[in-house]
């Protein structure tokens, strides 16, 4: 009993930082579901952070209006966002997207009445874990039911062809614009939670690293399905601390080993429902 | 007066660096479909290896240079074959590649780290030349004027290379659709390493010129070259190399002059005001064609 609860003071805030690389994972994973490669998750979640941060402390309202507000925050911030990015190429949208987040940096460094500038935020208010555990399982149910919804089916059909779903009566840009709406209100979400975990926030809380991090979780979890963000999230915030543990000198070489062989080995990410698919016809042609 | 031509010539000069990477990238970019996260680890590679040849090998400007040029190309070789190629016989797309290039981000910036020993490492004097030519009123530097005569030169013979030569068609051939250009005769293979070695090595000869005149020889070099690269790209428009370097000079004089006559704060600012701007109103860049979609 006693090592289960070394173990656990020694995990729960690499277990916290998971969760919250889950939501934005999740978030990444929202747009990726309807075709889209877009980095823009970061600059939803500083609309969200600062945001949530400034109703904290300046205004010291209640969880239970901030995270929501939060996540409206990052949903208003993303309808704005793609009104523009979905006039774009694939390409395009995902050299914009980078844009983007280079752009927030300089906006956030240049209002520090509202984000603290270059010195950033404190924020007084720590996410208890298990508030961060009910929030990512009403989440995922809510991914869960989406997926095996019309929207679901429809941003597949969008996902692997929008000519062919337009010619199937639905509207590409519509479902993709739901979709960066999702994505929005998760990474406004993750984002006051990140700022809740770290308690601090400052320009460089949502910068590349960041997306690089939420993009890299997603692709390895399984971009196919929405517990592979879950895992990915998991797994890359793991692995870090794993290989600081192992080889604390060459971490960041050895960090970038694992994640290239996970790739090269399985580039459809650990959770792939078409291997699963296929595992089973192979299994009952057998029988 | 004076001073505005000055820092003009400043701005040209860190803006022929921007337009040198931005090549690179770009043309990995259009050609190879990649958004390489690692190409900026080429830059800082490149400078790296200048330096210890001109440190530690005792070797003249010109031949440390070369040498630089070489990492840049051979490294930009080594990542494709073991990060993109792979991917490329599975058919994964741009996003797996994209995250074997962050792995390898990753891999070479923490190694440049250690061969740097975390500092900024700076090429000492007397290594570089340092003559100036008087062009009236105005002096130009020796590494300016090498930096913007690299540029015209680049961007010149590359923009030869894709629109005139087989090995241009070849490469927008497999830019377009990989299998109908292999039906068409062309060896991807070799297009895809020619293009490969060929951003590198501008990358490379970027990464060099820059690590001199900015006098940092370190891994954050890369880091700001993409960043910026990255910026002339999204305003040159990729598939055409004059508009990725009209776009880095454009870029550093606009950098320099903002912090000489607004402020330095609002350096930055500026390079993404024009960024952002240019996505909206010209979203394909300065020389971007309009194309049409399969219906």
């Amino acid at each position: 009993m006693s090592m289960l609860l070394d173990w656990w003071a020694a995990y729960e805030s690499t277990l916290a930082f998971a969760i919250v690389n889950a939501f934005f994972a999740l978030s990444t994973y929202a747009v990726m579901a309807t075709g889209i490669l877009s980095f823009a998750t970061v600059a939803f979640a500083a609309v969200g952070g600062f945001l949530g941060v400034q109703l904290l402390a300046q205004l010291g309202l209640p969880l239970w209006i901030v995270l929501p507000g939060s996540a409206v925050g990052g949903c208003a911030a993303a309808l704005l966002v793609s009104v523009v990015f979905l006039r774009l190429e694939s390409h395009w949208l995902a050299l914009a997207s980078l844009a983007l987040i280079l752009i927030t940096r300089i906006l956030v460094l240049n209002a520090p009445a509202l984000t603290g500038g270059v010195n950033g935020l404190s924020v007084p208010v720590e996410a208890p874990f298990w508030l961060l555990l009910v929030l990512l399982a009403s989440v995922s149910v809510g991914f869960w039911r989406l997926s095996v919804s019309w929207y679901g089916i429809a941003a597949r059909a969008v996902r692997e062809d929008p000519a062919v779903a337009g010619s199937l009566g639905i509207a590409p840009k519509t479902i993709q614009l739901i979709g960066f709406a999702i994505s929005g209100a998760m990474g406004g979400l993750g984002g006051v939670l990140l700022a809740m975990t770290l308690q601090f926030v400052s320009p460089e809380t949502y910068y590349i690293p960041v997306a690089f991090t939420m993009i890299a979780a997603v692709v390895l979890g399984g971009s196919y399905h929405w517990t592979g963000a879950i895992i990915g999230a998991l797994v890359f915030t793991a692995l870090p601390q794993i290989m600081q543990a192992v080889v604390p000198q060459v971490q960041n070489v050895a960090n970038g080993l694992a994640l290239l062989l996970i790739m090269i080995m399985l580039p459809r990410g650990l959770i792939d429902p078409r291997a699963w698919r296929i595992r089973r016809a192979l299994r009952d042609a057998r029988r | 007066m004076q001073l505005l031509l000055e820092q003009v010539v400043n701005g040209c000069a860190i803006g022929a660096l921007y337009g040198l990477f931005a090549i690179g990238f770009g043309l990995v970019f259009a050609t190879l479909g990649i958004l390489n996260a690692a190409h900026g680890t080429y830059a800082s590679f490149a400078a790296i290896a200048g330096y210890y040849a001109v440190v530690y090998l005792g070797l003249p400007f010109v031949p440390a240079m070369v040498l630089g040029v070489i990492t840049g190309a051979v490294l930009a070789v080594i990542v494709d074959q073991i990060a993109f190629q792979p991917l490329r016989k599975r058919g994964a797309g741009m996003l797996g590649a994209l995250i074997t290039s962050i792995a390898f981000w990753m891999i070479l910036d923490s190694l440049a780290g250690l061969a740097t020993e975390q500092q900024s490492l700076s090429f000492p004097a007397g290594t570089y030349p340092t003559w100036i030519i008087m062009a009236g009123s105005v002096p130009l530097p020796a590494m300016q004027v090498i930096a913007i005569v690299s540029l015209v030169v680049v961007t010149v013979a590359i923009h030869w290379l894709i629109t005139r030569s087989r090995l241009g068609a070849a490469m927008r051939a497999v830019g377009w659709n990989e299998t109908a250009a292999q039906l068409g005769g062309v060896n991807p293979r070799l297009v895809i390493l020619a293009t490969a070695s060929l951003a590198g090595a501008t990358s490379g000869l970027a990464g060099v010129l820059g690590g001199i005149s900015t006098n940092n020889v370190s891994f954050t070099l890369g880091e700001g070259m993409l960043l910026k690269g990255f910026a002339a790209v999204v305003v040159g428009g990729y598939d055409d190399v004059r508009g990725a370097a009209v776009a880095g000079v454009g870029l550093g004089v606009a950098e320099v002059l903002s912090a000489q006559y607004i402020s330095t704060s609002m350096r930055d600012a500026i390079t993404y005001a024009l960024l952002l701007s240019f996505l909206v109103l010209r979203p394909r860049g300065l020389f971007g064609r309009t194309s049409f979609m399969r219906a």
